[in-house]
């Protein structure tokens, strides 16, 4: 008997899994549109002037967007899903409060209204209304949040394939 | 697994992961390589707009052309490279010595080049430069005067890839940047040659 049918599955478990395969998704398109035009992330990433020596500017934009598509995958997958979750707040948190400081230094500068703002902020969508995408950024993280502190059941690998449920092994 | 160790093991596989599909993508950087030569600053966050109410004094006004009096051209001066105006370049592809290569051009851009290039510009994409310099090497080292352009704007890759090309031993006074680029070159709906190098197929540009 199957852990489904003895242990009804809550409604936020559904939710749970829509947002994995949504987060996850996001990252997969997002990282592929970035590993496939190294060459333009890395530009957009040097105007960000995080970091000066070449190595580490090459090194962050060649590994970061295959590391994007994989932590997607995981997600989707539902493969160290918690884990996976985890590492895409680690991601997201600090890339939205660079890229608000970069569109504030732009309003400072210009006097441009802060939700007028439009750049391409190397997100790997192209260019974007700056207020769109520090609200895209905000549900993603807390998504990501909600998805590292609650266990799920609803096609995690891990979990129906890996190590049997206490119910299916009784 | 706890959430801890689990993360770790996320960030390590996925790092290493990382590294590996870089160095096996045929698009891949390298990551030892200087793709920014010279210590160039980026371009301010807010681009410079060059106002066309003050137009260069050999150059006819294009959009967005850049003056001979720009910070753009005090920078590249201060790098020992020097600019041309959109005057010079046209002066510079139209004279007889273009035709025989002692004036040659790069285009320092990707898929765009195939969209349409100066006409006779060589391609040197310089952030795959292993790709570009078995072919266009030999005709800088029989050149007199080189060329580079970019897209024009804010873009400095044409400054980069001249920065590379002394690395390799070509010399400083032997190159040119053409500031406008092809944003300016467009602008003054000069004529384009689509596809190939030398490929026949030409067209005025859009404006």
């Amino acid at each position: 008997m199957t852990a489904f049918m003895t242990h009804p599955i809550a409604k936020s478990e559904y939710v749970r899994l829509l947002l994995r395969w949504v987060i996850g998704g996001l990252f997969i398109y997002m990282g592929l549109n970035k590993a496939l035009h190294p060459v333009e992330f890395l530009k957009l990433v040097r105007q960000y002037e995080m970091v000066q020596q070449p190595w580490l500017l090459n090194s962050l934009a060649g590994v970061l967007p295959w590391f994007e598509v994989f932590c997607g995958a995981l997600l989707v997958a539902g493969v160290w899903r918690r884990g996976a979750a985890c590492v895409a707040v680690l991601m997201l948190v600090p890339f939205t409060i660079i890229v608000a400081r970069r569109a504030l230094a732009i309003h400072a500068a210009q006097g441009t209204p802060f939700c007028d703002i439009k750049f391409d902020c190397g997100c790997g969508a192209g260019e974007v209304v700056i207020c769109h995408k520090l609200l895209e950024n905000s549900l993603l993280i807390l998504g990501a949040l909600w998805l590292t502190l609650q266990p799920d059941r609803l096609l995690t690998l891990k979990r129906s394939v890996a190590t049997p449920s206490p119910v299916t092994a009784v | 697994m706890k959430l801890l160790p689990e993360t770790l093991l996320v960030a390590g596989v996925g790092i290493a992961l990382g590294f590996a599909a870089n160095a096996l993508s045929p698009r891949g950087l390298e990551l030892k390589r200087n793709y920014f030569p010279s210590g160039a600053t980026p371009v301010p966050i807010s681009p410079q707009v060059i106002s066309p109410a003050h137009p260069a004094t050999n150059a006819p006004a294009g959009e967005g052309s850049p003056v001979a009096e720009s910070p753009v051209f005090a920078r590249l001066r201060g790098k020992g490279l020097q600019p041309g105006t959109l005057a010079e370049i046209q002066q510079l592809h139209a004279d007889p010595r273009f035709a025989l290569g002692a004036i040659v051009f790069l285009d320092d851009r990707d898929h765009e080049y195939a969209e349409g290039h100066v006409p006779g510009a060589y391609q040197f994409f310089h952030y795959r430069a292993q790709e570009f310099l078995p072919t266009v090497l030999p005709v800088l080292q029989a050149a007199e005067k080189i060329v580079v352009y970019c897209g024009g704007g804010t873009c400095e890759d044409s400054e980069f890839a001249a920065l590379m090309l002394t690395e390799i031993g070509v010399p400083r006074e032997k190159l040119i940047i053409y500031v406008g680029g092809m944003k300016e070159w467009k602008a003054n709906q000069l004529p384009l040659e689509l596809g190939e190098r030398n490929s026949g197929r030409l067209a005025p540009a859009a404006k």
